[in-house]
């Protein structure tokens, strides 16, 4: 079978997919980062081998996520684009005429505006944990719920505790005075779910227009609660499509079949086990700002004295980035 | 020693700089112009200025001081009225007033510019000035005449006749090649004022970076007036501010023609013109089009990573679509 690949690595997640020529997803994987990007790719693209139940040709690679460069080079990618570009390229995939792009994984948030299926506005939120998954992860444990439970819950509820959440701190203790006042578990879950999405639309989405179709994706959208309380606080209906939680990565892997399908390249894929790789890893610390950002880099192992910077991650701002490709190379 | 006459690079230098060199040349006056924007010079801008005024008017304030301290005089025409009928922005019948309200202001050489004042309202302007370097009258009218000559050159040069579409076999011979990516030629209509849009300071290289990945850019100073003012017509109310409406001209000639893949419409913050032709300019593009608009905000805290992601997706996505379209 012929087949694309799509990676998409982030700080806290790697997800891979094979997508077939009809642009079905055919397996996916959705893995820890663990601040080892280039394990996580190796072990991803082992583990997604053996879903696969027949050998797949690989055509065409993507990469994205904001180690995108560095994986690009370690599998060898044929389109290398930013994360926006890949999200809003999967959004539109699912859903032609999706206008905004509501989005919420682990460790950050993003919402990406299209106008006749092109981004024309974005903004991406990695500092704020209230605005992210992590603001429900880390009340699921307080609560002594499995945080896969809580869509569930959230669901049996009439209506939502009043919550006041602008940071995980307040929220966290007006949960507990909730719970002490007598109010029901499931009541005090969905008023979670309203707080995140409050957050969520009051600092990432101020002053965006939320218009319909609305496309709502990353690893959060598996909480039906997250999707009732976006329907109510929009007053519109909110689609989740399918492969919610891979969707950069079928994105990438969409933007390479595209590309490869319109030349008569060769991928440069180096196959599932590309482990013959080398490197150098080392840190230093930025003063720029109060935050004082631990910044760890990889650079290729080329036997010069610096070699190539590939991947930098740990600021917490865009300060260290690396220069995007895209924009550059064509 | 000749005496030098500053011209600061910034606002309305970027339209009519031409004649300036052309009329003060003539005259034997050296002419000065500022280096282009840089941290320093809107540092300079920022503290002279109001902060509630629009950056490019603060970066404005920072080429002028900056002059200031290198030449005899600052040229700050006040630009009222360009042609019968409309207006420019409030802000340029204000400038030189605000530049001499700074502490120790430059020698400032302000002619009004007002074709109310009669047929030969410029002319008359050009005369008053050049008369603080010379007494020789038809040496002045001579110099005025230069200046418009060059001015009309200046322009013409800057108009493409005809932007046309992209055959479908450009398109497909573009993309061939064996370098990978090889991804084919955009053609995206950059809309906002010129001294935005132009300055790569203020719009964080945006021309530049989009012509490094091969695409066509093209503003509006490249759309002939006529065809700008056809355009115009469209608009929902008449537009008295002329600047804007050239904006707002080319901007709907792009899109009712089909000429540009996308649009990316630079504004200032806080502006009043821009936020108001924007709307109109925005509305019809999705309409009339649809043509994709991705309108930029810039203020003096703008960054550049945020901007060159939004970039990097506006076109990647562009190219896809456009070629998905065509069935390329
Ligand atoms: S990386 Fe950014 S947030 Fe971190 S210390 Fe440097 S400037 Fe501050
Ligand atoms: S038109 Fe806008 S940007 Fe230009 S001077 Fe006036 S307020 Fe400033």
């Amino acid at each position: 079978m012929d087949g694309y690949l799509g990676i998409d690595v982030g700080s806290v997640s790697t997800n891979l997919v094979v997508l077939d020529e009809n642009e079905e997803v055919v397996a996916k994987i959705y893995r820890r980062t663990q601040g080892k990007p280039i394990e996580a790719v190796q072990a991803g693209l082992t583990e997604l081998e053996d879903l696969l139940t027949e050998p797949v040709n690989v055509l065409g690679v993507g990469a994205t996520g904001s180690a995108r460069h560095l994986t690009g080079v370690v599998v060898g990618a044929d389109a290398v684009r930013n994360e926006i570009t890949a999200h809003a390229m999967a959004a539109r995939h699912a859903q032609p005429d999706v206008r905004t792009v509501l989005e919420i994984g682990g460790q950050d948030s993003k919402v990406i505006v299209l106008q006749d299926g092109i981004p024309i506005d974005f903004a991406m939120n990695t500092v704020c944990a209230a605005g992210t998954g992590s603001f429900l992860d880390h009340q699921s444990s307080r609560l002594g719920i499995p945080i896969e439970e809580f869509g569930g819950i959230a669901m049996t509820a009439e209506r939502g505790s009043q919550i006041a959440g602008r940071c995980g701190v307040f929220a966290e203790s007006d949960m507990i005075h909730k719970q002490q006042v007598g109010h029901p578990t499931n009541e005090i879950v969905y008023g979670l779910c309203q707080a995140l999405v409050r957050n969520y639309l009051n600092n990432l989405a101020k002053g965006k227009d939320i218009l319909a179709p609305i496309v709502f994706q990353g690893g959060v959208a598996a909480n039906e609660g997250m999707k009732r309380a976006f329907e109510e606080a929009l007053e519109q209906e909110v689609t989740i499509p399918e492969h919610f939680n891979v969707m950069g990565a079928i994105g990438s892997a969409l933007l390479a079949k595209r590309i490869m399908s319109r030349t008569d390249n060769t991928t440069h894929f180096k196959g599932f086990h590309s482990a013959d790789f080398e490197y150098k890893t080392s840190s230093f610390g930025c003063a720029a700002c109060a935050n004082s950002c631990e910044i760890i880099q990889i650079a290729q192992e080329d036997g010069s004295e610096k070699g190539d910077v590939l991947a930098r991650w740990g600021g917490r701002c865009d300060k260290w980035d690396l220069a995007p490709t895209s924009i550059t190379q064509a | 020693m000749a005496p030098t006459v500053g011209l600061p690079r910034a606002l309305l230098y970027y339209k009519y700089h031409a004649a300036w060199d052309a009329f003060f040349n003539h005259l034997g006056v050296e002419t000065v112009t500022s280096e282009n924007t840089s941290k320093k010079v809107l540092n300079i801008g920022l503290k002279a200025s109001d902060s509630e005024i629009c950056l490019p008017v603060k970066v404005f304030y920072g080429h002028a001081l900056d002059l200031g301290e290198k030449c005899d005089y600052v040229f700050i025409p006040r630009i009222v009225q360009v042609e019968k009928g409309s207006f420019t922005c409030p802000k340029f019948l204000g400038l030189p007033d605000m530049i001499r309200a700074v502490d120790n202001p430059p020698e400032i050489i302000s002619p009004t510019i007002d074709v109310r004042n009669g047929r030969h309202a410029i002319r008359d302007a050009a005369l008053e000035v050049g008369r603080m370097f010379t007494d020789d009258e038809a040496k002045i009218v001579k110099a005025y005449k230069l200046a418009m000559k060059a001015l009309r050159k200046h322009e013409k040069d800057l108009v493409k006749e005809n932007i046309e579409k992209t055959p479908i076999e450009k398109l497909k011979s573009l993309i061939g090649g064996n370098e990978g990516n090889k991804e084919p030629v955009l053609r995206i209509g950059i809309a906002g004022h010129a001294y935005n849009i132009e300055d790569p300071y203020i719009s964080l290289n945006l021309i530049q970076r989009l012509k490094d990945r091969g695409i066509e850019v093209v503003t509006p100073e490249n759309v002939p007036m006529k065809k700008i003012k056809k355009a115009a017509k469209d608009a929902p109310k008449d537009l008295f501010w002329n600047y804007e409406r050239d904006i707002l001209g080319a901007s709907y000639h792009w899109v009712k023609n089909k000429v540009v893949d996308g649009i990316i419409y630079v504004v200032a913050f806080p502006c009043g013109p821009d936020s108001t032709i924007q709307v109109f300019v925005e509305g019809y593009a999705k309409k009339e089009g649809p043509v994709p608009l991705m309108s930029i905000v810039i203020d003096e805290h703008s960054a550049e990573a945020g901007l060159v992601t939004r970039l990097e997706a506006f076109v990647d996505l562009l190219t896809e679509s456009k070629l998905s379209a065509q069935g390329v």
